[in-house]
């Protein structure tokens, strides 16, 4: 047998094994995806079959005949709004803490306080966060879903590390060209963060696109719904709407794997870079 | 003019921060103190509050169905923890190894669960566990068993649970876990390679110890996700049968929001906290924060 072929074999078992786990690990998605195409009698009677007998978009058109895209809108203006919100407040935020720890003696006191965050998990707090919501005039507002939840320690971190590995003599020759503190962060340093900011974008906008809790609180008006709500309306006290939970389950599936596809290579990178030593 | 200066950056330090700052401060630093002040009243969430000293958590240290649901969140934790950590650490192995062709779309396709919601994840397992035309009770009956009423049994429907938990966890700490691999040097391998070690020797007396402190890390967050787990099961369970799968969060939620006891949720919400915290304390204390 010639070298190459011999490596091959030799590397067919460990590679048909890993690609069988993965295939596994990703058949439960593939299953309800093919459901989701099947007609109601098809998904309620045995023997299943693993292909619709004749692929349907009738339970596609229930659900979107029901609003669906409302509250995709809905998801999406969370989503975009509530990234962009912590993308811009995490890179000041983490900004200020690495570049004035010299200047400012309790930087390291500001950035514990953010830590508490990490440390408590938010859901123990859900039920005073609803009343200070209710308080503000927030409830039933998308803007009660998205400002508690915009600020992340985790934004803050990763931008407070990136801006640390940067040297000081950046900042200070910027000063000396007479550049003030906003017009250096903004046109020195800001530009300079750009690998932080796709990993955290990715990563908030599939957090604010998933929310659940808050949105299921805080949004009593059907019309205001994320996807994720009218997806739990199909879980009723009777029973599930089977039909159509898949098809909207799908639908809601969709634009973040598409996003993961195109930036993935960002996701892997940066969550193994993000701190987490070997 | 040198302290005009600092005047000067102190003040831009603090714009900086502001806006994380007053958010964090609104949604997070005055709820804690609320949920602390709530725990001495009788608050209902809306017109009554009235202080009552210590009385919700004398009522909370002897109501059962406390103790219950957090032994159950405890026993669901302990059950779930091991495959959380394990079963990516294989993985991840597997597609660091120079021995495997396809890694990156092993890589993709292992990460895909980890981006569904929580319910989503709850719906697409539970659709395949359904107690009538379920894929896996078709498989049971196909191979002439008998169908198992997964929903209905507390045992079965807690397996669902942490199976679909397992399931959408996977790839991120695969993820978490080829990070830690990349970072063990190359030439320990090669040394290990040329004193005729095996590959299971390898992996337990090399690759295992030399990633405890990603192994620390994956288990720390892995338990902290398990003790809260929600929403996922409102995709299954809802809780059910009965409370057999009401975990600690969501009896939280049922005692605030579902009848209307804030005042005797902040109070459980506040033991949780401590108990959640205690356990942390005690992770990082056992494993030396993960420092070999």
């Amino acid at each position: 047998m010639s070298k190459p072929l011999l490596r091959v074999s030799r590397n067919l078992g460990p590679s048909t094994v890993t690609l069988l786990v993965s295939l596994v690990i990703l058949f439960p998605i593939v299953w309800l995806v093919l459901s989701s195409f099947k007609e109601t009698g098809e998904l309620f009677s045995y023997p299943l079959a693993m292909l619709p007998s004749r692929f349907t978009f009738v339970h596609y058109r229930k659900v979107i005949g029901e609003g669906f895209f409302g509250y995709v809108f809905n998801s999406l203006f969370l989503a975009v709004v509530g990234t962009a919100i912590t993308l811009v407040i995490s890179a000041m935020c983490g900004y200020a803490l690495a570049i004035y720890r010299h200047e400012v003696s309790y930087t390291n006191l500001v950035f514990g306080i953010f830590l508490l965050g990490t440390l408590i998990p938010g859901e123990t707090l859900t039920v005073p966060q609803v009343t200070v919501i209710s308080e503000l005039g927030l409830y039933n507002n998308i803007w009660g879903v998205i400002l508690p939840v915009v600020t992340t320690t985790t934004g803050i971190f990763m931008f407070r590390q990136h801006y640390l590995s940067i040297p000081l003599s950046f900042v200070e020759a910027a000063r000396i060209d007479g550049s003030n503190e906003a017009q250096t962060f903004l046109y020195v340093m800001l530009p300079l963060g750009t690998s932080s900011t796709v990993t955290l974008a990715i990563f908030s906008f599939m957090w604010r696109w998933n929310d659940y809790i808050l949105p299921l609180l805080v949004l009593s008006d059907q019309k205001k719904y994320t996807i994720q709500i009218a997806i739990k309306n199909y879980i009723g006290f009777n029973g599930v709407d089977w039909s159509s939970i898949l098809a909207a389950s799908v639908m809601s599936i969709i634009p973040i794997i598409v996003l993961f596809i195109i930036l993935q290579r960002y996701i892997v990178g940066g969550l193994s870079a993000s701190g987490v030593k070997g | 003019m040198k302290t005009r200066y600092v005047k000067r950056h102190v003040r831009a330090f603090w714009l900086f921060v502001a806006p994380c700052l007053l958010l964090f401060s609104t949604f997070f630093l005055i709820p804690l103190g609320l949920s602390v002040g709530f725990s001495f009243t009788n608050y209902d969430g809306w017109k009554v509050m009235n202080f009552i000293g210590l009385a919700n958590y004398k009522e909370l240290f002897a109501d059962t169905k406390f103790y219950q649901s957090l032994g159950r969140t405890f026993t669901y934790t302990l059950f779930s923890l091991p495959f959380k950590v394990i079963i990516p650490l294989l993985i991840a192995s597997l597609v660091t190894s120079k021995r495997v062709a396809i890694k990156g779309l092993a890589r993709t396709l292992t990460y895909i669960p980890s981006l569904l919601s929580a319910l989503v994840v709850g719906i697409t397992i539970n659709w395949m566990f359904s107690a009538e035309y379920g894929l896996v009770n078709f498989i049971i009956q196909s191979l002439g068993g008998t169908p198992l009423q997964w929903a209905l049994n507390p045992k079965l429907a807690t397996f669902v649970i942490s199976f679909a938990s397992n399931w959408a966890s996977t790839g991120f700490y695969m993820v978490i876990f080829i990070g830690g691999l990349n970072n063990i040097p190359q030439e320990i391998y090669e040394a290990a390679s040329i004193d005729g070690s095996t590959t299971r020797q390898t992996f337990l007396r090399i690759t295992v110890p030399m990633l405890a402190p990603t192994t620390f890390l994956a288990t720390l967050l892995s338990t902290v996700n398990l003790l809260k787990e929600y929403a996922l099961v409102q995709g299954i369970t809802q809780g059910g049968p009965g409370l057999n799968t009401t975990f600690i969060i969501q009896f939280i939620f049922d005692k605030g929001f579902n009848q209307m006891q804030y005042g005797y949720a902040s109070a459980i919400s506040l033991v949780v906290m401590v108990i959640f915290a205690f356990i942390a304390y005690v992770q990082f204390k056992f494993s030396n924060g993960g420092d070999r």
